[in-house]
Parts: structure tokens; sequence; C-alpha cells
């Protein structure tokens, strides 16, 4: 066999160039996926070529992309953080709260800067993390369970914020500072603010999964994480980080949210996490950990808002809009196994030639 | 002799059930069990609160429980009823079809049902079904909206959750009116599932696709709100927006001009009206009004939007 191919030599490097375009082409599908997206609609709807729109679609996608980066540090390392929706609810009912009702001390109510106020929400969130973390790493607990209850807790404190009420009109001066919508609404450089707070913690998260130490450590632990133990990598802190950093992401969309509509509602983010985790497993992240990149997930928060967005243009309607995208994600799965599953098959021809 | 070795749990047995009356004695007040399907919602909220109040101002002991619109749910809440021997079950129900077993199985267990809010598919097994007229609510609300846009131009429609019987109420009494203007034309419907976040993404994307609408009617207050931030967001200050509940930051918002109008729920006046009534039936054994009650809903505009607070007309 080996003998007939070597005889053959050109042959064999058709074959092998080939399969090399058939894998390219698998890797590439979220942003195949993508690109034929994007043609479809523009060839359907005319309004949806426009800078305007596409500002305000990526406007969207920023909400499920900024969940997914964070995800994806998460899922890499072999887990998954289910309670990034009730975070991003609690961190908007916190800034609700210290907006409408500021912080009472002596009796009297203090209105805090509203960048005291996002920090301190932020801060409530990466509690969250925290203990999502430290639920994972140290207690042994499944991340499946553990985020799964502080996805009830972090839902019920939110709730119990406001006694279930929303904080409305967060825009009134009298809320201690008009600044609180600027969070969400505002441009820069005619871009909206979301869009400028995904880019950047896109960037970042890049450069720490594909460059620093850290990163590797993520990739470690998911691939092997026995291996990575004994490699010397402290196991449980590199867990704990991603669960703080997925809170942080969460955070960020729940003040958003609360910015743009100027009012928080305990039940914001409910099912945002399924939009998170069905990105990352889009954008080619394995649910089983150790591979993925986070370029995948923002690829794949691209797809799920450009499909949302585009189907809602074309006036089609919420039912179809649900088959729709559990289509695409399923196909999307179905082909990121195909890719495994050919990519090993191929491996030794194609190094083989090297 | 030996007979009188029950005599000690004779005796225990007698002092429990004097006890349990004595105990009845000292609380003597009947048990009226409230069930909601939320206590996020400022609508299910107001409903419960009034209810709540109106029960235990008349005397009685309450209980509030909420079933998350999940018929299993409240299931088990209405077997929770039925243990803690309640007089009356005043219900949001979970479901026109699905309720219909919980109800019937609360009625044989001596316990009088109040519906208040949603109706089920069944008449007879429930004292009274109180609802507000969400048919003419949406009409009324249709024709101002009309009023507004001088019966002209482009509008979309923002629906509720499109499973739930009242967002389909409501828009077939939308359109009853709507579509008698021949220049009022619907360019885009889509349904935000009764949510603020989601109507405030989806009135971008409308905006973007139909530049020229002028008007936006919402099948609940909620979604009217995420709407007029999205309009604001994008700098229109021409387009109308109308919605349905009466809630008060949709009241407030109509009284800055960001909303137009609103079809107000009369909330608080069924609970207490079910209060009401179930307090008549257990005193005089009989109800003296039909079953089916339907409260009609009013129109909030600016002009008498001081008029109403918390599902409840003030003035």
């Amino acid at each position: 066999m080996t003998n007939r191919i070597e005889a053959v030599p050109h042959t064999r490097r058709a074959f092998r160039s080939v399969a090399r375009a058939v894998l390219a082409l698998l890797r590439a599908r979220a942003f195949l996926v993508l690109a034929a997206l994007l043609v479809l609609f523009s060839a359907l709807a005319p309004e949806f070529l426009t800078t305007n729109n596409l500002s305000i679609l990526t406007k969207h996608v920023a909400i499920t992309a900024l969940l997914a980066i964070g995800m994806t540090f998460v899922v890499l390392t072999g887990g998954i953080d289910l309670s990034v929706g009730s975070i991003a609810g609690l961190g908007g009912m916190v800034a609700g709260y210290l907006l409408t009702q500021g912080i009472v001390v002596g009796g009297s109510a203090h209105f805090p800067l509203v960048a005291i106020v996002i920090l301190l929400s932020i801060c409530v969130c990466l509690v969250v993390g925290a203990l999502n973390g430290w639920l994972v790493a140290r207690a042994g607990v499944a991340p499946f369970i553990a985020t799964l209850g502080t996805l009830y807790i972090a839902r019920g404190a939110a709730l119990l914020i406001s006694n279930g009420k929303t904080f409305p009109d967060l825009g009134a001066a009298e809320h201690g500072d008009a600044a609180f919508p600027a969070f969400g609404q505002s441009f820069i450089l005619h871009v909206p603010s979301p869009v400028w707070m995904m880019a950047v913690l896109f960037v970042v998260a890049w450069i720490v999964a594909v460059k620093t130490p850290f990163g590797r450590h993520v990739y470690a632990v998911g691939g092997n994480e026995r291996a990575a133990r004994l490699a010397g990598i402290r196991v449980p802190g590199v867990k704990l980080a991603t669960y703080v950093f997925s809170a942080f992401c969460a955070a960020l969309v729940g003040l958003i949210i609360a910015s743009q509509l100027e009012a928080a509602h305990p039940a914001t983010g409910e099912s945002f996490e399924l939009n998170a985790i069905a990105a990352v497993v889009l954008g080619g992240t394995s649910l089983m950990g150790g591979r993925g990149s986070v370029t995948g997930s923002l690829i794949g928060a691209f797809v799920i808002g450009v499909l949302a967005d585009g189907l809602v243009m074309l006036g089609v309607s919420e039912f179809w809009q649900m088959v729709i995208k559990g289509v695409v994600i399923v196909l999307a799965v179905g082909l990121d196994q195909a890719q495994v599953r050919l990519q090993s098959k191929l491996l030794p021809y194609l190094e083989g030639g090297r | 002799m030996p007979r009188w070795r029950f005599a000690p749990m004779a005796l225990a047995a007698l002092a429990v059930i004097a006890c349990n009356g004595c105990h009845r004695a000292d609380q003597g007040r009947k048990l009226i069990f409230i069930i909601v399907p939320s206590q996020d919602n400022p609508f299910f909220k107001a409903e419960a609160d009034a209810a709540s109040a109106r029960a235990l101002g008349l005397g009685y002991r309450v209980r509030v429980e909420a079933h998350d619109d999940d018929a299993y749910r409240q299931d088990n809440l209405v077997d929770a009823a039925i243990a803690s021997n309640a007089a009356v079950l005043i219900l949001d129900n979970a479901g026109a079809d699905a309720s219909i077993a919980a109800v019937r199985r609360a009625t044989k267990a001596g316990i009088a049902v109040f519906l208040i809010d949603r109706e089920i598919e069944a008449r007879g097994i429930a004292k009274a079904q109180i609802i507000s007229d969400n048919d003419q609510g949406a009409r009324l609300v249709a024709a101002e909206f009309a009023r507004v846009l001088n019966d002209t131009g482009d509008y979309a429609e923002l629906l509720g959750r499109e499973s739930d019987t009242n967002a389909q109420v409501r828009t077939r009494g939308f359109h009853a009116v709507l579509d008698k203007f021949p220049r009022l034309k619907l360019v885009a419907a889509q349904s935000a599932n009764w949510s603020q976040s989601e109507a405030f993404q989806k009135t971008e994307t409308i905006l973007q696709a139909h530049g020229e609408i002028v008007g936006i009617i919402a099948g609940n207050d909620t979604m009217a709100l995420g709407a007029a931030a999205a309009v604001k967001s994008a700098g229109l200050t021409k387009i109308r927006i109308v919605g349905f509940d009466g809630s008060p930051d949709a009241v407030d918002a109509i009284r800055r001009g960001e909303i137009q109008a609103t079809a107000l729920q009369p909330a608080v006046y069924i609970s207490k009206l079910a209060v009401d009534e179930a307090d008549e039936y257990l005193k005089t054994g009989s109800m003296g009004r039909r079953e089916e009650q339907i409260i009609p809903c009013d129109l909030v505009t600016q002009a008498n939007s001081g008029d109403y607070r918390d599902f409840e007309k003030v003035r």
C-alpha cells in the first residue's frame, strides 16, 4: 500500500493538498457561514448593508460576544458557566439600586459617582464569579452543577434587591448623575461604546490566550488536567481566574443593557448563557476543553447576531427564527465533529509529507 | 386492666384534638390562598398585594405564592392550598387548558376558587372568573394609536409571546381597529416575548429596515418602553408608541411624553373584587353574581395620566 503511494509521488501530493484544502475549509466553517449569511441578507434586505445598520448589528452582537469571550476560557479549561445571564441581571440591578436608592449611611442616602456605581456593580459580580471558581476548583463541584446553583443564587439576589420591581428612569438627573446612560449608549469615533468594549476585551483575551503563559496553562488544564498538574501548573488558580473573568464579562453586559434601557429589570439576561455557549461552540471550541479559540467565539457571536437581526429585517416569524438558529448550531457542531474525525484520519498522511 | 393500656394514648389524642380546637379558636380566621404568575412583574405584584391587603383587612389569614407560569408548579401549590385547609383560592392561572384539572381538584376539596386576570377553558368549576377585557382594551389603544397618527403612515407591531392567549387576543383587537384605516400600513411585526431588552434590540433593527415608520404598537408596556428607548437612542422624535397594561413605569413615560397611550388593566380593582366576592360567598354560602365577569380597561394618555397609579384609578 505504502509502496504504491510512494511509487506515484505526484498523486500523493495532490491528495495531500486536497486534504489540506478540505481541512482548511472545515476549520474556517464559522467564518464561511458568517460570510454566506452576510451575502444572503445583503441580497434580500436592501437596508442590511448600510453603515448605520452594521453599527447597530455590531452593538447587538457585542452582548453575546462579550459573554462568549469570557465563556471561552471557562470552556477551554473543560468547564462551563451557566450563571452568566443571571450575573448580568444582578450587575444591572446593583447599579440600578445604587443609582436610585444610593448608599444609606446614618439615615441619609448618599449617591455615589457613576464610575463608583459601575465599579461596585462589577465587584458584586466578581464575587459570584469567585464563588463559581471556588466551588469548581477547590470544592470539587462539577462546573455544570456549581454554576447552575449560582444561576439561581444570582437571579434570586437580583430579585431580592428590588423585591421584584424594575428600577426605572436611570437616566434622570435626580438619580445622582445623568452619566449612566452614556456607559452603553455613547459613541466614540462613531462606534457605539459596547462595540469598543467588545473590541478591547477581544484583543486582551486573544493576547492572553495566545501569547501568555497563563493562556497556555488554560489550554493545558483543559487538554489534560492531570498532566497539567504534574507539570507544575496551579490548576485551581487557573480555573478560578477563568470564572472570575467570565463574571466580569457578564457584569459588563448587565451594565450595558441597564444603561441602554435606562432601566434595570431583575429578569434581564435570562437564557443569555445559552447564546454564549452556542457562540463558543459555533466558533469551534470543544466542550471537552483544551481546543478552541477566542477568535472563533467572536465569529460565532457574529453568526448568531447576524442571523437574529437579519431574520427580523426580513420579517421572519419568531418561531422560524428559533428553528433556523437551532439548525445552524446543530450543523456547526456536526461539521466540528467531521473535522476532528477527518483530521485524525488524515494526519499521518499530512505529516508524512513533511 | 389491659384495656387501660390505651388510656394515655386516648388522653393524648383527646388533648391533641382539644388543643387543635383551641388552636382553631385562637386563630379562628380562615385562610385565603393567593397564587399569581410571578413576583418580579409589577402587574402581578400589584395584583397579589391588593388581594392580600384586602383579605388581611377583612380578617383572613393570607398566603401568597407564585407559579412562574409553570402549570406543574401551580399543581403543587394547589396541593399545598388543599393541605393547609384554605377556604378560598384566588388564582391567576398558568394556562387556560393546563389549569382546569388543578382548579377542579381544589373545588372538590371544598375550596372556593376565584380566578382573576386570566380565564380557564371550562365553566362551572370556579366560583368566579374575573378578567379584564383584553379585546376592548386593545381596541381602545388601537383607536388612540390611529388618532395620534392621523390615520396615516407605516407602523410596526411588537407582539407578546406568541403562544400566550393574551398576546393573540390583543393583536386581534389591534387589527380589528387598525385594518379599517387604508392609509395605516403594517410594515413589520415581530414577537419580543414581552421583554424590554428584546423589544429594544428588535426595534433598533426594524427601524433600520423601515426608516419611514411613524408608529409602534406594542402588546405590553414593557415592550413599549423598550421600543421607546430604541427610538430615543436612534435620535428619532416623531415616532408614536402605545402599549398595554398600564404599568407605573409606562404611566410615568406617558406623563413625560415618551409613550402616547396604554390600556390600564384594572388589576387592583379585580383583586379587591375577587376578595370581596369570596368574603360574601363565605358569609352567605352563595354567589350573587355570574361566574364570568369581564371588567373593561381604561385608556391612559398624557391628559389623564395623573389619575392612575399602580394599576389603579386613584382620582
